[in-house]
């Protein structure tokens, strides 16, 4: 019996261990562990042994018994890992391959720039007004306190369609048209973004272009709030450490006036190309408004004051996303509006 | 204006650098644009004095000079300029001198004779000055062996300024120095002004009758004989070359010279040249005409003011001169004129004409009426000085309304109010002393006189603007205004296109901006019948260019244009869109202003997907543009859109549709005529599109009413049928929606084909039906009853079923 034994644990050790698949090792589950299988005969045939004879059988038996089962085990568990892994090699991609393409749009840098710095105003509770960019003479110029035969018109060469209508300069009609409807309520804020013109056209100017305007209206408003203003301005658009500075200026509409530097973000006010050697560049005009503007718009300057500014949309995208030709703007060439994100 | 640093320092004395001087009047609002140096000469060249003068020995048209170069000990300089006499002071250029536009200067041999240095011509120097065959004869004060740059002062720095046009009185040196003492505490010196007079007096020889005293509120003439008309010393002509003026004559020189130190025009006639001894301010007549300076005939009418003498104009008033009475070399009497003109009547003069001149800026931004007179004595003694002339005795001087100072009353509380401030009385009363403001307190309030060369102060406020410069724009605090809260008015207008741009941009099409105006050509190109309304639109008076001389009426021509340049760069697929408006006239032409309507434009080409090793690649066109809009239409919650075949002008015929939402026409889409391509030189098919923004934002609806999720499941047939090409997609879903009864939730083409095994002239829909009931689950019997119902109502309309 004890031969036996070890004859079938030979046999057995060697047809596990030379067992190929998942299927093999099912048929040697059943050739030895079945209803009919050798080691189960062995087993049943421990009672033929003499009484003396079967401790020592019926352990050896079942060690065998053990032994075989983990063989099994064993060899099951490495042609399972073998054939995950000849399934893994089987599904292998190359994951160097690019993705598939979602190309998105690209919104023009001009819009970017224009949402951003309305959002920055929204924010500090500005409202956004829009005007008509074919504009009457009185709203373009003469209720901004610029007459007829005024040279201040030199500053602002423009697009006529009739003696009374043209193009407007600048976003600053706007003000008047929103205090008009407003007056005599308070507070006015508002930003207003928009498309004006110019009859300009060279490498640093184009005949159509983009301004934001602001305008504060209340009791107490003064300059000091005027240069808070646009020092958050500046550190929301530019970066938080950007410092500004106020040069007087002239603009009719305003009284005092400022025109408005930043930092050379390029640098940072040590002098470069971009800012003249200067440290500075000029990015916005800017002023209290001139009593005379709010009384034709139906405000007492007695009463209240107002700061207003204005900036062209242009310079900003062109000093932030380092720009040199404004043309490039308005080519809508798909290879520069492609550049932006 | 170009002001000359070691010029200004004649009127005030400076401790600061020309770049500090320039930071100080920019931060005071003159702003200064630039600080140039004006010429940089070698050190090498130097001032030397002709003491000999011999001919060449071997060239007869060659001398030889014996220069002093300073320490007395003369060489020798062989020179070819017919120009140069013994005693003369001459630029010499010593070996090593580098000269513009010429390698260093070497000592060497001409025709066998030494030269040890070169005389120079003004050319040769890279100035303007002398005559350019000729040595340049320097003034004889110059220090011989002095280094040339030092004594013409040609190191000079030069401050390019950017005025505004509230400042007038820094159109003149004098009136810089005001601002400067302002600044520095310094104080003004004015130039001498007072000319010799001889014992005639010009109001013997000259009468001035001033018809418009509203158009010319003073006229001054002085008469100066006897003078000789020549060159100007070369001071003064480099003084005027710093200044960006052009030297022409002693007498022109003079006028112009104290122009820049006044701020005045001036301008000498010859007076031997007028007529009658009389000067008359007067209106033009529509019969007269003038010949100005620059040989243009000016043809005249009332509304233009002339000086004339008794036979007829001589000059535009405060404008030009005219050529009859131009100062010539012959000339022997001058007619000194120093006047004020009205700056509104200068200024449409000198617009009409277009003849902007150094005098008519000035005019028309106001020049002090203080210093006509002073200006004229100015000009009058240098004349005398450097022209040899006789002054006569006695300025005439029309001047019925003298000016009077203005007075503003301020309220120093006002200041700092409107500051944000608090400065002290004391300090505003000092600041608007040193810019020469006289002050007399009245109560709480400051009666504030201002002087005459600022004409752009009216009001308080002007005062408070003078005040904060002074004090400095630097000091003022940065605080942020306070105040009730607004209701957030944003706007739904704004948003809305933002959710443009952002669902455009996620379906891949790019944004353009184009000019609103456009070439009438472009807007031809569309081929739209006669009567369309958007031929009718509204043109420019006065454009850049025809390119760009009407506005638009539809985003189209931008969107062709910028199609076109694409192509030009080999972009052969491109997505594009744009916000913008469109202008459209009530009436041509304009009395009114126009509607400004929001528009959206799409266009495409190419391919979309492009072919890549993921996906094939589709065309981008009709059904690319259709599906941006479709997606857009849904974001904006826009239900009851319909495309509807339609024929436009400029579209494809058989490739183009209506746009309906609810029944009313929101734009249309389109593949682009073949033959409207082809005059833009398309090299392949574009779809195009353009929808009316403000009915998209009118109806959108941004919040849903969420619907309870289904309680029962649906059930999904398939269905496919070959149908002639003519039954659209569109009716067939409608059929099926129609004989599904009710049951029908969805209905959606998965497949479209034609070709091979369908016959000719159909084709091959297939579809996904989505069968639901809200209140309960749908039996077999039930679904397949509508189907079959489906089915018998498309085989009615002679589709065949593909089983």
């Amino acid at each position: 019996m004890l031969k036996k034994i070890a004859e079938l644990e030979e046999k057995a050790s060697r047809e596990i261990e030379e067992a190929k698949n998942m299927e093999e090792i099912k048929a040697l589950k059943v050739r030895y562990f079945g209803k009919k299988g050798a080691l189960t005969a062995l087993l049943r045939r421990m009672g033929e042994l003499a009484p003396e004879q079967r401790p020592l059988a019926g352990k050896k038996a079942h060690d065998l018994r053990n032994k075989l089962e983990e063989l099994l085990d064993r060899k099951e568990e490495k042609l399972r890992e073998a054939a995950l892994a000849a399934r893994w090699e089987e599904e292998r991609i190359d994951v160097t391959l690019p993705g598939a393409p979602f190309n998105l749009g690209r919104k023009h840098p001009l819009t970017m720039v224009l949402e951003e710095i309305t959002g920055i105003f929204t924010g500090l509770g500005f409202q956004v007004a829009r005007g008509p960019e074919i504009e009457s003479d009185y709203y373009n110029f003469e209720a901004l306190n610029i007459p007829p035969d005024h040279p201040a018109r030199d500053m602002q060469d423009s697009f006529y369609f009739s003696p009374k209508i043209l193009l407007r300069t600048h976003t600053s009609p706007v003000q008047i048209r929103t205090m008009e409807l407003q007056a005599p309520r308070l507070p006015v804020r508002i930003i207003v973004p928009g498309k004006v013109y110019r009859r300009d056209d060279d490498a640093t100017h184009s005949p159509m272009f983009h301004q934001v305007e602001g305008l504060a209206v209340d009791r107490g408003v003064t300059f000091a709030d005027l240069k808070g203003t646009l020092l958050l301005f500046a550190r929301e658009m530019f970066d938080q450490g950007q410092r500004i500075r106020l040069r007087p200026s002239f603009f009719p509409f305003t009284e005092p006036s400022a025109e408005v530097d930043i930092a050379c973000i390029i640098c940072r006010g040590e002098g470069c190309r971009v800012c003249g050697q200067s440290g500075w560049l000029e990015i916005l005009g800017c002023g209290m408004v001139h009593p005379r503007v709010l009384e034709v718009s139906g405000y007492d300057p007695e009463d209240v004051t107002g700061f207003a500014f204005g900036m062209g949309v242009e310079r900003i995208a062109m000093l932030k996303y380092g720009i040199d030709d404004l043309r490039l703007l308005f080519s809508n060439d798909l290879r520069f509006l492609r550049q932006f994100r | 204006m170009r002001i000359a640093y070691s010029w200004l320092k004649e009127y005030i004395d400076l401790e600061l650098s020309p770049e500090e001087l320039a930071e100080k009047l920019t931060l005071a609002g003159v702003e200064v644009e630039a600080v140039e140096q004006f010429a940089e000469i070698s050190d090498r060249v130097v001032v030397g004095e002709i003491i000999t003068l011999k001919p060449h020995p071997h060239n007869s048209r060659l001398l030889v000079a014996g220069v002093d170069p300073g320490d007395g000990s003369p060489l020798q300089i062989v020179c070819g300029a017919p120009n140069i006499a013994a005693g003369q002071k001459v630029p010499l250029a010593l070996p090593g001198a580098v000269l513009p536009g010429r390698g260093c200067l070497e000592a060497l041999e001409i025709e066998r004779v030494f030269s040890e240095g070169m005389l120079c011509s003004g050319k040769e120097l890279g100035l303007e000055l002398g005559s350019p065959d000729g040595v340049l004869i320097l003034d004889p004060p110059a220090k011989t062996g002095s280094p040339l740059s030092e004594a013409l002062e040609l190191n000079d720095h030069i401050l390019i300024l950017d005025l505004t046009p509230n400042r007038a009185d820094c159109l003149g040196l004098l009136g810089i120095a005001y601002e400067v003492a302002a600044l520095t505490g310094a104080a003004v010196k004015h130039p001498p002004a007072e000319p010799p007079e001889a014992p005639e007096c010009t109001a013997a020889l000259l009468r001035v009758d001033v018809q418009e005293p509203l158009l010319c509120p003073r006229y001054t003439a002085r008469v100066i004989e006897d003078l000789t008309v020549g060159s100007s010393p070369l001071w003064l002509q480099l003084r005027l070359l710093k200044s960006g003026l052009r030297p022409i004559n002693n007498v022109v020189d003079i006028t112009n010279y104290v122009m820049w130190e006044y701020g005045q025009p001036l301008h000498a006639f010859d007076f031997n040249l007028t007529r009658g001894g009389e000067i008359i301010v007067r209106r033009g007549r529509s019969d007269e005409t003038l010949v100005t300076l620059d040989g243009d005939e000016r043809v005249l009418d009332e509304e233009v003011l002339v000086i004339a003498d008794a036979a007829g104009p001589v000059a535009l008033g405060g404008v030009m001169g005219g050529e009859s009475t131009e100062i010539n070399p012959s000339t022997r009497s001058v007619l000194l004129e120093a006047a004020l003109f009205n700056p509104v009547s200068v200024r449409r003069t000198a617009r009409r004409y277009h003849i902007p001149s150094e005098a008519s800026q000035r005019f028309e931004r106001g020049v002090n009426p203080a210093w006509v007179a002073e200006a004229s004595g100015r000009a009058a003694l240098m004349i005398s000085e450097l022209a040899g002339g006789r002054v006569l005795r006695g300025l005439i001087d029309s001047y019925p309304a003298p000016v009077q100072p203005r007075r503003v009353m301020v309220r120093p509380y006002r200041i700092n109010e409107i500051l944000g401030l608090k400065i002290p009385s004391a300090e505003v009363s000092d600041i608007l002393s040193r810019l020469g403001f006289t002050i007399k307190p009245e109560g709480r309030r400051l009666e504030v006189t201002v002087p005459l060369r600022r004409n752009d102060i009216f009001l308080e406020e002007d005062i408070v603007e003078e005040v904060a410069r002074l004090y400095g724009y630097d000091k003022i605090p940065a605080t942020l205004p306070r105040g009730e809260l607004l209701e957030s008015r944003e706007e739904l207008p704004e948003r809305l296109q933002g959710l443009v741009r952002e669902t455009l941009t996620a379906c891949g099409f790019n944004e353009i901006i184009t000019y609103s105006f456009i070439n009438p050509t472009s807007l031809r190109s569309l081929g739209l019948p006669e009567g369309d309304p958007r031929l009718e639109a509204i043109p420019l008076r006065n454009p850049l260019s025809e390119e760009q001389s009407i506005m638009r009426t539809t985003l189209l021509p931008g969107l062709l244009k910028t199609l076109q340049d694409n192509f030009y760069h080999r972009e052969m697929n491109q997505l594009l869109f744009e916000v913008g408006a469109a202008y459209l006239p009530r009436q041509l032409p304009l009395e009114e202003l126009p509607d400004e309507k929001l528009r959206l434009s799409l266009g495409a080409t190419g391919e979309l997907p492009v072919a890549n090793w993921y996906t094939a690649s589709r065309p981008a066109g009709f059904f690319v543009v259709k599906g941006a809009i479709e997606a857009l239409l849904k974001r904006f919650g826009i239900n009851r859109v319909e495309y509807l075949p339609a024929e436009l002008p400029f579209n494809h015929p058989t490739r183009s549709a209506v746009i309906r939402i609810a029944g009313e026409e929101a734009g249309f889409l389109g593949e682009l005529r073949p033959q409207v391509a082809e005059k833009w030189d398309y090299p392949q098919p574009v779809t195009v599109a353009e929808l009316d923004l403000e009915m998209l934002i009118a109806r959108a609806n941004l919040v849903p009413r969420v619907t309870p999720l289904p309680k029962y499941p649906a059930g999904l047939r398939d269905i496919a049928v070959v149908v002639p090409r003519a039954l659209s997609a569109g009716e067939l879903k409608r059929l099926i929606y129609e004989a599904g009864g009710g049951l029908v939730e969805q209905v959606t083409l998965f497949d479209l084909y034609e070709g091979a095994q369908i016959p000719p002239g159909m084709r091959s829909l297939a579809f996904t039906i989505t069968y639901r009931h809200p209140d309960r689950t749908l039996t077999e019997a039930e679904i397949n009853a509508a189907q079959a119902r489906i089915e018998a109502a498309l085989s009615k309309l002679g589709a065949a079923l593909r089983r």
